[in-house]
């Protein structure tokens, strides 16, 4: 893509002579211009914790190579970078340590959740799993998949460039209502089995048998058919 | 004789070295000793733990030096269990390549045992862990404090009264890991959990000294994702998917060491062709691993060369793995008793070439690195761990193997037939981060042999067992008759039943030894699946590797002992 067709619509049609004299010049505004340069030079932060980051590996290994959108340059540093990748699972441990790195981020910021773990907690609904990232941070993109495939990542980055493009960016944490949020499997084997004993002794107290006994069952009576029968 | 007093113990199990020695020595204190699936698992009281423990170590006819694994279970409302929890220990005899598992029951309203630090080295983090994961305190033990979850935690979350989901929320981390005396002058600097040269999450506080560093301490836990509490609630397939995130760099080999320990468990083999296929793909997995281990580590030391090199090589054999069953990183592949499915008709074509292809790339690494001053001198003498060290904290695979241990599970216990190939072992002298590199370079050539042998006599036949309380049965037959549809149901429907007991399925990961511990109480959960993960006892002597060195060196060292975050908090 040349840098016209980039701007197409943002810039004033430079072929149309009574703009420009001579075909030199193009008219444009500094907005237009500005977004176009931090869309095609995007400096990534990975925040790469657990399998999505091997996955991230490849996209900027030669196969897949992130280079041609112009973010190639990682930035392990968050005070140099505009996006970051949050590729893997983050635990309740971590969850701090990500809020203080994306806070560091210089603005305009934009954040990709790799994955599904990144996303909503993943497969692992457990003690200690953050149910997704967004309850502390805002996110731009979420890529599904578990790892997503390298495939799916340059699609997010291309969303990314467009939202750069047009100016969107996710204002506040979208999952902050639920921080803390449970995993499942919220019930206990010991305060369950209290629970039903403390059932079974009022129901004895109350002359009744436990739940789900029959042993209140009386034996049927004896059909007395009457002498004459048959 | 003290043993004449243990009507339980069969003149059989009295062969044994281990329960001979400690019946002898400890009496009455010997609670038990079982033999299952070949393997010996002794019980003694709390009393005698310390004692058995260091025999166990020190009787030169035991000679159990290296430090596996110690771990709690919680056998809640178990009536075959006279006490609630139980420690488990594990301990491998390097000269006379025995396992052993030692036992202890520890009662609920005193949970106490005496620590085993001053034994060994490696017992430290997993005694943390077992008292962060269960409570149980293990007295005299140096820093007792939450090794894997957060300081906001409240509970032991793998006991069995611990709902799986309920979540604490950490406001603070935990800000000193060392103890600073108040007017030093010496600088402190968090090497992580952010950090380009920590691969994952983890973190190291170092005190220094200008360059050098004084003290060093390790905190982990931040990629403590729960696999142990997540498969209590699994059936025994469901938990394969998990398995492949322990160690993402080689996840086909976690998913084979989990099959292994269940077939184990179980009594039924895989066929053989299954078993060639899994070391085909697992030796595939180990030159994957190697690659990502050494080319990130000197990325970080600014050679960025080899990682485009071998990242070549490493998508060809993700190419492959897709080829076999459509996912690049975590693949899913293995079954219980076999594999989800043959692998395509141009297999052996297709390795032979992606072996050339990688072996090329290995040959680039091997010219690019092994020779170069700069290199070697940033890794020679660096980062050097003694024999006794290694072993007394348990280390595994090519950095055991680097400090001079000779010893591989692959040719010590060998599993999956490979016992039929011929590869060698290779051993470093010095134990530093150049011995390491060379051993894990040695390997990827033995890998590429084993693979190659196994290509050329790939078995036929089916590639997962006819047992239709293990396997399911083909679709086609599930279709076509009323019996098949039934044992499919009855799979699905009650998962595969094996029988209660307790195994160790061990195997040789990228890494190291990969150890599951899996006690089954009969029903289609697991109760308790510990992990012995290589690189936990790897890591943990990470800071005293540091101490006295270059802060630089620190970079150095930590690629080398290619700490996994997903295998290393689980």
């Amino acid at each position: 893509m040349g840098v016209l067709d980039i701007l197409k619509g943002k810039f004033v049609d430079p072929t149309y002579a009574g703009v420009h004299g001579g075909g030199d010049i193009i008219t444009t505004t500094v907005d237009a211009v500005v977004k176009w340069g931090r869309k095609s030079s995007i400096w990534p932060m990975p925040f790469g914790t657990a399998c999505c980051a091997i996955e991230f590996m490849a996209l900027t290994g030669s196969h897949y190579d992130l280079a041609r959108f112009g973010a190639e340059v990682l930035r392990f540093s968050p005070r140099q970078s505009d996006l970051m990748f949050v590729a893997g699972t983050i635990p309740d441990k971590l969850g701090p340590v990500l809020k203080t790195i994306y806070d560091q981020m210089p603005e305009p910021k934009w954040v990709i959740s790799m994955g599904v773990c990144a996303s909503s907690g993943g497969f692992y609904r457990s003690y200690h799993v953050m149910q997704g990232i967004d309850e502390l941070i805002p996110v731009d993109v979420y890529v599904p998949g578990c790892p997503p495939s390298p495939e799916g990542l340059v699609a997010a980055v291309m969303k990314i460039q467009e939202k750069i493009q047009t100016s969107q960016q996710a204002g506040a944490p979208q999952g902050a209502h639920r921080v803390g949020a449970n995993g499942e499997g919220m019930y206990d084997r010991r305060a369950r089995r209290a629970e039903w004993a403390k059932d079974d002794a009022e129901r004895r107290a109350a002359g009744l048998p436990p739940r789900g006994v029959l042993s209140d069952l009386k034996p049927e009576p004896e059909i007395d058919h009457g002498a004459h029968h048959g | 004789m003290a043993s004449a007093a243990l009507p339980a113990l069969s003149p059989a199990l009295l062969e044994q070295p281990a329960v001979r020695v400690l019946s002898e020595a400890l009496g009455e204190n010997l609670l038990g000793a079982t033999d299952f699936r070949g393997e010996v698992a002794i019980t003694v009281d709390r009393k005698a733990w310390l004692k058995a423990v260091s025999l166990l170590k020190d009787h030169p006819e035991l000679d159990y030096k290296l430090f596996l694994d110690l771990c709690g279970v919680d056998f809640l409302d178990r009536e075959e269990e006279p006490e609630r929890f139980v420690v488990v220990l594990h301990l491998y005899s390097v000269s006379k390549k025995r396992h052993v598992r030692l036992r202890t029951p520890v009662p609920e309203a005193d949970p106490k045992l005496p620590t085993i630090t001053p034994l060994f080295k490696g017992a430290n983090w997993f005694e943390r862990e077992a008292w962060d994961m269960y409570g149980i305190v293990f007295e005299g033990h140096p820093n007792l404090i939450r090794l894997l979850t957060h300081d906001a935690f409240v509970g032991h979350p793998l006991r069995k009264d611990y709902p799986q989901g309920q979540r604490h929320v950490l406001k603070e981390p935990r800000k000193w890991l060392l103890d600073v005396p108040h007017e030093s002058e010496h600088l402190v600097i968090n090497l992580g959990p952010s950090h380009p040269a920590m691969h994952g999450c983890f973190r190291v506080q170092a005190l220094l000294d200008g360059e050098i560093v004084r003290d060093a301490e390790a905190e982990i836990g931040y990629m403590h994702r729960n696999f142990e509490k997540m498969v209590e609630a699994r059936t025994y397939w469901q938990v394969i998917p998990y398995t492949d995130r322990l160690n993402y760099c080689s996840s086909f080999m976690n998913g084979h060491g989990w099959a292994l320990a269940v077939e184990k468990l179980l009594g039924v083999p895989a066929p053989p062709r299954a078993e060639a296929v899994r070391v085909i793909l697992s030796e595939f997995s180990r030159i994957m691993d190697h690659f990502v281990c050494i080319s990130t580590n000197v990325v970080d030391l600014g050679a960025i060369t080899p990682f485009f090199v071998v990242f070549r090589g490493r998508e060809k054999i993700y190419e492959l793995l897709e080829s076999c069953c459509g996912a690049r990183l975590t693949v899913s592949y293995v079954r219980i008793g076999g594999l989800a499915q043959d692998v395509p008709e141009d297999f052996v074509a297709r390795c032979r070439e992606t072996l050339d292809f990688v072996m090329d790339a290995a040959k680039q690494m091997d010219e690019l690195l092994t020779r170069n001053v700069i290199f070697t001198r940033r890794f020679r003498d660096i980062g050097v761990m003694s024999k006794e060290d290694a072993l007394s904290y348990g280390w595994a695979g090519p950095a055991l193997r680097g400090s001079g241990v000779e010893t591989d599970v692959r040719r010590d216990a060998p599993y999956s037939g490979y016992d039929q190939y011929d590869f060698d072992v290779p051993v470093g002298t010095t134990g530093d981060c150049y011995d390491r590199y060379l051993v894990r370079m040695e390997e990827i050539r033995q890998s590429a042999r084993i693979i190659r042998q196994a290509l050329d006599k790939l078995p036929a036949g089916p590639v997962i067992v006819d047992d239709r309380k293990v396997a399911l049965p083909p679709k086609s037959e599930v279709y076509g008759n009323i019996e098949s549809l039934m044992n499919h149901f009855k799979l699905v429907y009650d998962g595969i039943l094996p029988p209660a007991g307790e195994v160790y399925g061990a195997t040789e990961g990228a890494n190291g030894e990969l150890g599951y511990y899996v006690v089954s109480d009969g029903s289609k959960h697991p109760w308790r699946v510990k992990v012995r993960p290589p690189c936990y006892n790897n890591y943990q002597a990470y800071p005293q590797l540091l101490k006295g060195g270059q802060i630089a060196d620190a970079i150095a060292i930590i690629g080398g002992l290619n700490v996994i975050a997903g295998e290393l908090d689980r």
